[in-house]
């Protein structure tokens, strides 16, 4: 296998391979990391709240290495990428952009928010969980495959990365199995949620156009690899909870080429709101 | 009717061998949860390798009211340590690596 250790170590097959892997990477940090921070104040205890800001901080400074990383190999800089893409250049899942606290994005100051509690219950808290949970175990598995990528600085932040994951599984993992046989109600609640998102959890590992340069460099196994390692972590988790994996589910596919729904716009319009004021001013 | 969750205290350690320090509670409805959420709560700024949680019941405490129980009537300084001089010796015969 060839180490390459650096961005001049890449040629024409490879470059733009890594480049997209990169920015689906860095994408679907960003977008769920921007979804867990929408929580913020309103969570519905107060430890879980700063467990999903926490959890948020912790995919926002990866998508920022990642930028970074895209940065050195000649994309724009992280400000720039972050706050100047529309919603046709981003990569991320549809899985990340799911919303769960509606008319979230158009929120002002929820600080003293007298409409707070109305918020929590108009919020869906469980549709996030399900979601953190079904995102980190995929996460966790492509990271560890990704220690071993043959682009040396991405295998180097991989392993720099694992701890952090561990506590996204390690929380995922045991609210899911204490919550789903909590109550009839927690449970029914946690299978509902997770037959609506099984579909958009298969888009994680969505196939691009560079699937083959990327397992022949041995810079990143194939989506169908990730995906059935993904699925062997969870299925176990998921009999533990007393749910069940919807049975016929065909992947929701689309954003790893941009095709996004108009959530995600909605998104990107709050999260670039201030920048657009004046974009490119220091602050 | 009390709805809130039972309280466990914890305890981090900043690395190993140093005494693990009690660092606040978190209410939790059992010990593994109680590690989940301390883990945030008191371990996302400083060095931590190591978290305990304990149910605050399990604590058994003096109170403040017999904090006399602890005081010497008659002079014990005799159990202090300061006459040994261990340290400054070593580090003379060049041996203060480790004290």
């Amino acid at each position: 296998m060839t180490t390459m250790t650096a961005p001049s170590k890449l040629d024409a097959a490879t470059k733009p391979a890594v480049i997209d892997l990169l920015y689906r990477l860095a994408d679907d940090g960003l977008i769920i990391g921007h979804r867990n921070s929408e929580w913020t104040g309103i969570g519905p205890i107060l430890e879980e709240d700063i467990a999903f800001s926490s959890m948020a901080q912790d995919k926002m400074g990866h998508a920022l290495a990642f930028y970074r990383m895209l940065h050195e190999l000649g994309e724009p800089d992280p400000e720039r990428i972050t706050f100047e893409r529309g919603p046709e250049a981003f990569r991320c899942c549809s899985l990340v952009a799911m919303e769960f606290l509606s008319g979230s994005s158009g929120q002002g100051d929820l600080c003293n928010n007298p409409v707070r509690d109305e918020l929590l219950y108009r919020g869906d808290w469980c549709g996030s969980l399900v979601r953190q949970f079904l995102f980190a175990e995929a996460d966790a598995v492509r990271m560890a495959a990704l220690e071993n990528s043959a682009y040396e600085p991405l295998a180097h932040l991989a392993r720099k990365l694992r701890g952090e994951i561990k506590y996204h599984t390690l929380h995922g993992r045991l609210l899911m199995e204490k919550l789903g046989e909590a109550t009839p109600e927690s449970g029914e609640r946690l299978q509902s949620t997770l037959t609506l998102l099984w579909p958009h959890a298969l888009g994680i590992f969505e196939p691009t156009r560079f699937e083959s340069a990327l397992a022949e460099a041995k810079i990143c196994p194939p989506e169908s690899e990730l995906c059935d390692q993904w699925r062997s972590e969870v299925t176990p988790i998921i009999a533990k909870s007393g749910l069940k994996i919807p049975a016929r589910a065909m992947p929701h596919y689309g954003g790893r080429a941009g095709k996004h729904g108009p959530e995600l716009a909605a998104l990107l319009e709050a999260m670039q709101r201030v920048y657009m004021l004046s974009p490119g001013a220091t602050w | 009717m009390d709805t809130q969750w039972p309280i466990f205290e914890v305890f981090h350690q900043a690395s190993r061998g140093e005494p693990h320090v009690h660092v606040g509670a978190v209410h939790a409805p059992d010990g593994e949860t109680a590690i989940m959420l301390a883990k945030e709560q008191y371990g996302r700024r400083q060095a931590c390798v190591n978290m305990w949680v304990v149910p605050s019941g399990a604590i058994v405490a003096t109170a403040y009211e017999d904090a006399d129980l602890f005081e010497h009537g008659t002079d014990k300084s005799y159990r202090e340590a300061f006459g040994y001089e261990t340290t400054k010796r070593a580090k003379a015969v060049g041996d203060a690596g480790e004290i």
